[in-house]
């Protein structure tokens, strides 16, 4: 890492220029990874790894090509440029083909820190100390705890850089360190497994390892024995994992290039009431100590906060400046990718705001209900809003966690089901850069038998 | 519907050109003092694992080709077992500082200190299930962007109600070169390529659409001769426009026929996973112990063949050297045999069933299907549609999930017709399949007579790797499994 791959990143974009590209931008990772897996109280596995790779990005007669490589070799990274040129001659020319304008690109945003010198110098062996911790304290709560799926911890330290032919210079240094644990349990007749992990950029803000696997090994428990139930509607909460994914969900309907291409079940539906009146769904690429955040988006864009729901009301869709001009927008500066890739429109922190009950509360208040702990299957539809997914987790009855449920479905349609959320908790929980509290949808469809 | 008829077929490996005589990304020289470096602190075993992996793709969106796209990628992963530990480092620089860098990092597993010998490997001849007439990344760009441009007009010319089209090509070349301490040195060219292509369809008052289609495999470009992107486009439009006005699926257990082909994910996915041997290893599969039992109905055979000629999930070797294998899982209900890469074969006293794959360097090895299909049963396709008085018709299928443990599975059911009387009547919208692997295929009581090639187009994940695979299935019923959707 340093300043020898900003000089290869410009020197990159002034080949392709002197190639004959109008414009061109180079997007650099660098990077180590290292990770541990532990099964019956001995090392699985040890992983280490360097990576590094290069993706360009040219515009030659309004034509855009795109070229990776992992070979910085000097003469094949010649060969490389030359590549991404005649690739662009394969493409159609589009008048909005082009990088982002220095009046896009303006200065990178004050993230404060993404790197924890903690996590830079961590020892070898904490991953396997910790990966150990988590199988023994998840073995601990239950004899019926009788394997792991997996059970690991480990660390990375990445660096993006990106330069192009716009003016533009950039780079950043972020950690991450994560642990997880799936144990699972046996009650001689089923089998049922339970995960629980965390992951963050610092690493005094990871929850402790023996927390992970007890709270592992309890979840896996407590759903022996699940069964069907008969198919009905009542109300359904999704604990803060689940109600996390289905803020992913949602945002991938505010993606401003389905919405263009009226792909998306939230297209013409900007600026009018959408959800409950509590629901603030925030895209956020500028939050302290985020796991997602960054200076600037995978095209050099300041990152920012975008309320896409706010009290209710669709706000804003997400944007990257291809499609922001395709649009008659502004970018977001949402603009994700890897070296690999194009930019395609994504997110960095997203999360629901927290409402003012408390997690028993709202479950409290459920007669008859379902409280959802997983999810299987894709089953949510952007273009025609539909959602149904598989759903394991635990049966509410008189306001109490009563029993296991699982092989059964939950279904709705997304806007029914945003206008339909009568509870937010006030327990707002990240995993990585995704994040929601417990909320509670006034009716869905359970399908079982 | 495809040209790949020889599936399910035993293999046949056609006559073509010549091998072009691989010049190792490493030479051989330098692999054998890289597993000697990996053997210096004493391990059992140590596996060198070179990939070189060079991709195309082109994008068409909005009637305009938007981007054409090439990739290169390579690096070397090197492996160190001692004992049931497993050390792993990897690398994208292939200088001799990195690779033996690399190789003492992954050493580092073993505890021993013993003082490692020399290592020397030879050859290993591999079978030849594919291969392409010109390697891929030799076919003109222009041909590429044909195919694309192709499906774009016959996807609008389809209907005027197609409002969108997402057309795709993309394939790649990739080389591996294998050496272990076994003495084994072995390579492989897996080229790949698929078109797909989604289409949005509008219908009344703003009501949308989706339909998907797409296919290739291990084949020459020369494929879309047959498998044209005319076919595919038309076929991804056929599926949006006759789901318009869909209705909502009724939820609840129902009697339930599946298409045949790509159907085939559900029994990758309801009962291929649990055959993987780590799982069975970790007891965490709900078939452990189950070897020599009943575990469906007697009409199911479950077949997992990483041989078949040109498909997109077969190996000539796989990603530890092994040569592809045909396996029988399940025969007439009864399970017989798991998946096996060569680790978990060592540790439960079996032997690999050339089933360790990665999605790169930068992975380990693990067991992974390739093609699995159920064998076809004599019932006639017609028969079992007409056998069903009440019922859920899935002719397509979006992406499923699977857990190992419970066994619970789920799917999207992308193309659904409710079935009154033995006939196949309006489509339904929102269904989705849900159940237990075993007791669904303890479930199945007609098994069609029909050919049941997937058209190449299955990714497969697990635990975080992507690789590709092959699925098949002939028309199928199900009885009482239970469809999600909102209407109780």
């Amino acid at each position: 890492m340093g300043r020898n791959y900003q000089q290869l990143a410009k020197s990159v974009v002034q080949r392709a220029q002197k190639r004959g590209a109008q414009q061109a931008e180079a997007y650099l990772e660098v990077g180590r990874q290292s990770s541990c897996r532990v099964r019956d109280g001995q090392i699985q596995d040890l992983t280490e790894a360097t990576s590094k790779g290069l993706g360009l990005r040219v515009i030659a007669g309004k034509r855009l090509g795109f070229a990776f490589t992992s070979d910085f070799d000097p003469t094949s990274l010649d060969r490389f440029v030359d590549r991404a040129i005649e690739l662009a001659a394969a493409a159609a020319p589009n008048r909005l083909a082009g990088l982002p304008t220095a009046e896009d690109l303006g200065v990178p945003s004050d993230v404060g820190d993404l790197f924890d010198p903690t996590v830079a110098s961590l020892p070898a062996d904490w991953k396997i100390k910790a990966a150990l911790e988590m199988e023994r304290a998840g073995k601990a709560v239950d004899p019926r705890i009788v394997s792991f799926e997996s059970v690991g911890a480990g660390e990375q330290i990445s660096e993006v850089i990106i330069a192009s032919s716009q003016g533009f210079a950039g780079s950043y240094v972020g950690t991450h360190a994560y642990l997880y644990a799936v144990p699972v349990a046996s009650d001689g007749s089923q089998l049922q497994t339970g995960d629980w992990s965390d992951e963050k950029r610092f690493f005094d803000e990871l929850e402790p390892a023996e927390a992970i696997g007890r709270k592992a090994a309890q979840r896996a428990l407590r759903m022996l024995g699940a069964k069907k139930t008969k198919s009905q509607r009542v109300p359904v909460i999704f604990e803060p994992s689940m109600a996390a994914s289905f803020a992913a969900t949602v945002a991938s309907a505010a993606n401003g290039d389905a919405v263009h291409k009226k792909s998306s079940f939230l297209a013409e539906r900007l600026g009018s009431k959408v959800a409950a009146g509590g629901v603030t769904l925030l895209e956020d690429g500028v939050r302290r100590r985020g796991f997602g955040s960054a200076p600037f988006d995978g095209e050099g864009v300041p990152t920012r906060r975008t309320a896409i729901l706010d009290g209710g009301v669709l706000q804003s869709f997400l944007y990257d400046c291809f499609t922001a001009r395709k649009a008659k927008k502004r970018t977001t500066g949402n603009a994700a990718r890897s070296y690999s890739s194009l930019p395609a429109i994504g997110v960095h922190n997203l999360y629901f705001q927290p409402g003012s009950k408390a997690p028993e509360e709202i479950i409290g208040e459920v007669k008859n209900g379902f409280y959802v702990t997983s999810m299987l299957g894709v089953g949510a539809n952007i273009v025609t809003g539909e959602y149904s997914r598989g759903a394991n987790g635990l049966w509410i009855e008189n306001g109490e966690l009563a029993r296991p449920v699982q092989e059964v479905t939950v279904a709705g349609n997304m806007l029914e089901m945003l206008e339909g959320i009568d509870a937010l908790g006030s327990d707002l929980q990240f995993r990585g850069s995704l994040g929601a509290p417990t909320l509670r949808f006034r009716e869905l469809t359970v399908a079982g038998e | 519907m495809t040209s790949q008829g020889q599936r399910g077929a035993r293999p046949q490996s056609r006559p073509g050109r010549p091998v072009r005589p691989a010049a190792p990304l490493l030479a051989v020289g330098t692999l054998e003092r890289l597993l000697s470096a990996a053997m210096s602190r004493g391990a059992d075993f140590a596996e060198v694992y070179v990939e070189r992996g060079t991709s195309t793709a082109v994008v068409l969106e909005e009637k305009k080709i938007k981007s054409a796209q090439a990739g290169l990628s390579q690096g070397v992963g090197v492996r160190v077992i001692s004992g049931g530990k497993v050390g792993y480092a990897y690398s994208d620089d292939l200088e001799d500082e990195a690779l033996f860098r690399a190789a003492h990092t992954a050493a580092l597993i073993a505890q021993s200190g013993e003082q490692a010998h020399a290592v020397k490997v030879s050859r290993s001849p591999s079978p030849t299930f594919y291969r392409v007439e010109t390697p891929l990344a030799e076919v003109e760009l222009s041909q590429k962007a044909d195919l694309v441009a192709r499906a774009n007009r016959a996807a609008h010319q389809f209907d005027p109600r197609v409002k969108q089209v997402l057309a795709t090509y993309a394939d790649q070349t990739k080389r591996i070169w294998i050496a272990n301490t076994s003495g084994r040195f072995a390579e492989d060219t897996q080229d790949l390529c698929r078109i797909g292509v989604r289409v949005v369809a509008e219908g009344k008052k703003g009501e949308r659409r989706t339909g998907f289609y797409g296919g290739g495999g291990r084949v020459s470009f020369s494929h879309f001769d047959t498998f044209t992107p005319e076919m595919v486009a038309r076929e991804a439009a056929r599926q949006a426009i006759a789901t318009l006005g869909a209705v909502d699926a009724r939820a609840g257990a129902q009697t339930v026929v599946l298409a045949p082909g790509w159907s085939g994910i559900l029994l990758h996915e309801a009962v291929g996973h649990g055959l993987e041997a780590d799982f069975i290893r970790k007891k965490t599969s709900l078939f452990t112990g189950k070897l020599g039992e009943k575990v469906a109905s007697e009409k199911v055979t479950v077949i997992d063949d990483g041989t078949v000629a040109n498909s997109r999930g077969s190996v000539n070797i796989d990603d530890e050297g092994n040569p592809g294998e045909r396996k029988v899982l399940i025969e007439n209900g009864v399970l017989r045999g798991f998946m096996y890469d060569s680790l978990n074969a060592k540790l439960m006293g079996g032997r690999s069933t050339g089933s360790g794959r990665r999605e790169s360097f930068r992975h380990m090895p693990m067991p992974r299907m390739t093609n699995t299909y159920l064998a076809l049963g004599d019932d006639d396709p017609d028969d079992i549609i007409r056998s069903v008085k009440r019922g859920l018709y899935c002719a397509q299928f979006g992406g499923g999930q699977v857990d190992i443990s419970n066994g619970n599975f789920v799917f999207e059911v992308s193309e659904a017709y409710e079935i009154e009387n033995g006939r196949i009547g309006r489509p339904l919208k929102g269904a989705t399949l849900i159940g237990v692997g075993p007791e669904a295929l303890k479930n199945v009581s007609m098994v069609g007579s029909d050919p049941m090639p997937d058209p190449g187009m299955g990714t497969c994940g697990k635990d975080g790797q992507m690789v590709p695979v092959g699925v098949g299935l002939p028309t199928l019923r199900i009885d009482n499994l239970t469809v999600g959707g909102t209407r109780v």
